[in-house]
Order: structure tokens, then C-alpha cells, then sequence
């Protein structure tokens, strides 16, 4: 029959309901990863079947449902109405805007995106909102 | 400097300081990434939030101010945001889908308020209805910035108790200290290229600029002339160009000789004292606003000139340390679609007191969807501050609540009325210089 763990039978629920106040930056760097259904109708099938729900931000299949911190750290910036809207800009811009216009967003986003200009795993969708292909 | 062998003086014209304020409009490193406007709405929204909360203290000091989402029923509030005025008369690109064809009026007005007309408030959180008396949906337009008191009624409306406009932005003191006359010319509507446009008319004008008309009486008045602006229309170029699709050989000369025409008239002009053209919205420049500068390459023989600057529109510059803003009439001609005012120049007031210069765009007037700035926002309060292509002359000395003092001018279309506006830069006085050439 299934395996014990009900949890990873159900899709898990985004790690924050719905639109909210931000969090403070530092809970959002620790969190942990919980196992996702993917796909099939079958339970237990295997990772490989994936949907074309699934292809996100400019193409690229998400192979990796789950995303890291620094990802989630992202999409809490994106998300957060008071740096304004997120579509059709992109995120180093939109930080730069923010702090230009004085509202002081998180350093830590920042360095996220400038340590991923530099780094070996640069990877361009990163620079880009959550929703961009989306929409 | 005196001639003394003729007997007779050489005038010589006045000059005045000018400093060109247009960095602001000029579209150069803005780079378009598919965006839409809800990057220029934020800016405005969250620029004009700071000024009026900086004022809301001394207007309601002892009422919390609060988002449209924490709003509470019966709780008396202010909230802001920017107003959204739903008109069931508005044409939409959707009406082309629409089933019912009878619902289409054939003839288009050219005021789409109707009764029905209602304002809606809405910030980041949220959008909420506003309902009561204070506030006429006739006086208002989308795209503007207020605080409203009141408080939520049980319907999920908000009753408008009182309202605040950010009112007349702060003015930087004009030099006082000025003893002679010097004066501005403007002028606008030219519509060289129809059969409106008069070129002995507008010879006159060139002529009487130029100091090349009248004896030494006049001509002593015309050196005072120091600067020249012409606002918008200069020429008229067949939309039917504007297609995009080339042009036959034989329509060439329709295309050119208009632009040609003007560059003659120009250089005349460019030759004797310096003047700002700014583009409007018949001028072979781009259609949204801020329109930019029309190329150098239009203008053969006035190029060549120094004196010659080719403006944006809207244009900002300042002359002797006197502040002037104007558009070619865009901005206005909106307003007078999409709302009610006694005259034009209330029209120019309320974008003052609301400190934007073009309220309504993007939202019917077309505009750059700009990403990190707003840029029609009024942050200082000009001194002149002239709209063109209008229907008459029409002028006022305005009077703000911090000593602000701005003469407002309305320049009428000069094909229709061979009327120019002269403005006295000693004392912000106003008069009209009208040409005719009937006997």
C-alpha cells in the first residue's frame, strides 16, 4: 500500500499561504526541505514523468520542483508589494530601483544576485521575476 | 553702440542666461524589455504618497492613515492612492469584439463623461469604490494622486468626507532684481503644409521678431525679444504618411516641401535671435509622450545655427533663472476628453495642484512605459508654465498658498488666429501679438 509518510503522498502547500507580510530575512534562510509528489497518476512513480506544467521561466524545464534558499529568498523579494510590481523588470534592477528610491531592501538578495553574476553556476533564470513566461 | 558717422544707433537685441532642463524627457538609456505600465504607476503612486503624507499631518493630524486593505467598516480613516475614474463611455479595444453592434455609437463625442462616471481609490493592497458628494467625478481624472477622509460603509464603498491634492508643489524664489524689459515670444500651431497655414501671416511674424518691420520705435521693441518657443504643430504632415508603408515618387514633394517650407522661415528667424521648437502632435516626431526632439536633419538651414534647439515636448528650461514648463497642447487636450472645467487654464491649474503634468497618462494619453521614474511629475512649481495649440489666448496670474506666483498662457493655434503671446520676463506680464493680413 503507500508508504507512511502522508505527507509526501499530498503536493506540499507553498512554504507561505498566500500573499503575506514579508518575513524577516533571516527565518527565510533556514528552512526545510520537504519531499513533493510529481506527476503520474500512479503513486510512487518515478521523478522522470514530467508535465508540461512544469516548464517554467523562459523554457527551461524545472527538473527540481524543490528550490534552495536562495531561490525562496528571491521569490519572497518578488513577491513583496511594498518594492512594487515584479513583472518586466528585472531583479538586480528592481533592487536597484528600491534602493534608490530609499525603501532599503534586503542586502542579503542583493548578494545573492551579484554572487550569481560571478559565480561558476551562473544560471540566467535567477535574474529573472517568478513569473517571467509566464504571464 | 552708436554709429556716429550714420548719425544713427545700431540696436542691439537683449540676450538673456538660458538653460535647457529637458535631460528628463529625453529617452536615451531607457531600454524596452517588454514591460508594461504598472512600473510608471508605483513611481508616481509612491512619489506623490510621500509628499502627501508629509501634508495629511498638518491637514487631519490626529486620523490614522491606512491601506485600502486594512480598512475597517465604520472606522473613520484617510487612506491614499491613485484614483481611477471607470466611464462606461470610454472607447475600449474590446468594443471591436463586442456582440451587440447597436451598443456602438457611430458618431464619436469628444467628451466621453457620462453620469454613470464613478472613482475608484487604489493603492498596492487593494481598490475600493468612493461614493458621497465631496467628490464630482467630472473634476477628476485616472492617473491622479489624493488622500481621501472617511470611512468604509457597510455596501464596501468608502464615503469621502474631505480630500487632499498635493496642491502647489514649493517655488523657487524668481529674481526680483531684473530692471529692464525682456521679452518671450511664443506661438504655436504654425501647420505649415495645409491651407490653413498664411505665409505672409507668418512673415509678418518672422519680421516683426527679426526687427525688420516697422520704424525704430518698433524696432527698439523688438530687440527686447530675447527668446522665441514655438510650441508644437509647426508643420502638418498627412497621417496617411504615418502608415508605415512607402511613399510613391510623386507624393514625395507632399512629404517635403512642408518641412522645407519651414526650414526657410526658420532660418530667417534662427538668424536674428535664438528659438526652442518643441514637437506636437501632427510633428514627423514620435507619437507617445515625452515626444523627442525633432532631428537636426529636418532642418537643413536652421541647424546650422546655434540659436536653433530642438525640444522635447514636454519642454523645461529656465531663462535668467526664470523657470518655464509647457507641452504642445497634448496633455490639456486630454483632460478637456475625459473631464469638465470652466475653461483651458483650469484645466492647467488642477495639473498643478495635482503636481503632475500629464495625469492621465498612460491610461488615454500614450506614453514610455518607464520602469524607474515619472518623469511629468512637478516637483518644483514653474514660473511660466504655457500649453500650445489651443483654441484662444487665454492667460492668469496664479496665486499658491506658499507665495508660488505662475503665470499661466494659453497659446493659441496661430493658423486659425494669427495670434503670438509675448510674455514680459521683469514682471510675468501678458499680452497678444496679433497678425493679419485681411485689409
Amino acid at each position: 500500500m503507500s508508504s507512511g509518510d502522508i505527507k509526501g503522498f499530498y503536493r506540499q502547500k507553498k512554504k507561505n499561504g498566500g500573499v503575506t507580510k514579508p518575513s524577516s530575512s533571516s527565518s527565510s534562510s533556514k528552512k526545510s526541505k520537504s519531499k513533493h509528489y510529481t506527476g503520474g497518476a500512479s503513486v510512487g512513480a518515478p521523478n522522470a514523468a514530467q508535465t508540461p506544467a512544469l516548464v517554467t521561466r523562459g523554457g527551461a524545464i524545472d527538473l527540481k520542483e524543490e528550490y534552495g534558499d536562495e531561490e525562496e529568498a528571491l521569490r519572497q523579494f518578488d513577491m513583496d508589494m511594498k518594492y512594487g510590481p515584479c513583472i518586466g523588470v528585472g531583479r538586480l534592477e528592481r533592487w536597484e530601483r528600491a534602493a534608490a528610491m530609499g525603501l532599503h531592501p534586503p542586502l542579503h538578495v542583493r548578494e545573492v544576485l551579484v554572487g550569481l553574476a560571478s559565480g561558476s553556476m551562473a544560471c540566467s533564470s535567477k535574474f529573472k521575476c517568478l513569473w517571467e513566461g509566464l504571464v | 553702440m552708436a554709429d556716429s558717422e550714420m548719425g544713427e544707433a545700431t540696436l542691439e537685441r537683449k540676450l538673456a542666461v538660458y538653460r535647457n532642463l529637458d535631460e528628463r524627457f529625453v529617452i536615451r538609456e531607457e531600454k524596452y524589455k517588454g514591460q508594461q505600465f504598472s512600473h510608471i504607476y508605483f513611481m508616481r503612486l509612491h512619489h506623490m504618497r510621500s509628499q502627501l503624507q508629509s501634508l495629511i499631518p498638518k491637514w487631519k493630524p490626529h486620523l490614522p492613515v491606512n491601506t485600502v486593505l486594512g480598512l475597517e467598516e465604520g472606522k473613520e480613516c484617510i487612506i491614499v492612492g491613485t484614483l481611477y475614474k471607470h466611464m462606461k463611455l470610454k472607447p475600449s479595444i474590446l468594443d471591436e469584439y463586442s456582440k451587440e453592434r447597436s451598443a456602438i455609437p457611430l458618431v464619436k463625442p469628444h467628451n466621453f463623461m457620462s453620469t454613470d462616471d464613478h472613482l475608484i481609490l487604489e493603492d498596492e493592497s487593494g481598490r475600493v469604490k468612493l461614493a458621497g458628494p465631496m467628490l464630482a467625478p467630472s473634476a477628476f481624472v485616472t492617473g491622479i494622486v489624493i488622500a481621501v477622509h472617511g470611512k468604509e460603509t457597510s455596501e464596501g464603498d468608502f464615503f469621502v468626507e474631505d480630500f487632499l491634492e498635493a496642491g502647489l508643489a514649493p517655488q523657487v524664489d524668481r529674481p526680483l532684481d531684473s530692471r529692464e524689459d525682456k521679452f518671450v515670444a511664443f506661438v504655436s500651431g504654425l501647420s505649415v503644409g495645409t491651407n490653413a497655414f498664411n505665409p505672409l501671416q507668418f512673415q509678418l511674424l518672422v519680421d516683426h521678431v527679426t526687427g525688420h518691420l516697422g520704424d525704430e520705435n518698433e524696432q527698439r521693441i523688438s530687440s527686447k525679444i530675447v527668446q522665441l518657443v514655438i510650441a508644437g504643430n509647426s508643420m502638418h504632415i498627412s497621417h496617411g504618411f504615418f502608415s508605415g508603408q512607402t511613399v510613391a515618387p510623386k507624393d514625395h514633394a507632399k512629404l517635403t516641401e512642408p518641412i522645407r517650407e519651414l526650414d526657410i522661415f526658420l532660418t530667417q528667424l534662427v538668424a536674428a535671435l535664438p528659438v526652442d521648437i518643441m514637437p506636437g502632435c501632427n510633428d514627423p516626431a514620435n507619437y507617445s509622450l515625452p515626444q523627442q526632439p525633432l532631428h537636426r536633419c529636418l532642418f537643413a538651414g536652421a541647424s546650422a545655427y546655434n540659436t536653433f534647439v530642438s525640444c522635447t515636448n514636454p519642454h523645461h528650461f529656465e531663462l535668467d533663472n526664470v523657470q518655464f514648463v509647457g507641452t504642445s497642447g497634448q496633455n490639456i487636450d486630454d483632460l478637456y476628453k475625459y473631464s469638465d472645467a470652466k475653461d483651458k487654464i483650469e484645466f492647467m491649474e488642477r495639473t498643478l495642484r495635482w503636481r503632475h503634468l500629464a495625469p492621465t497618462a498612460p491610461n488615454t494619453l500614450g506614453c514610455y512605459p518607464y520602469v524607474d521614474k515619472d518623469p511629468f511629475l512637478i516637483e518644483s512649481c514653474p514660473h511660466v508654465y504655457f500649453v500650445g495649440n489651443q483654441e484662444k489666448y487665454e492667460t492668469r496670474l496664479l496665486q499658491g498658498p506658499d507665495k508660488q506666483l505662475v503665470r499661466l498662457i494659453s497659446i493659441p493655434r496661430f493658423c486659425e488666429t494669427g495670434v503670438a503671446v509675448m510674455l514680459n520676463l521683469r514682471n510675468l506680464e501678458c499680452h497678444a501679438l496679433s497678425f493679419s493680413t485681411n485689409l
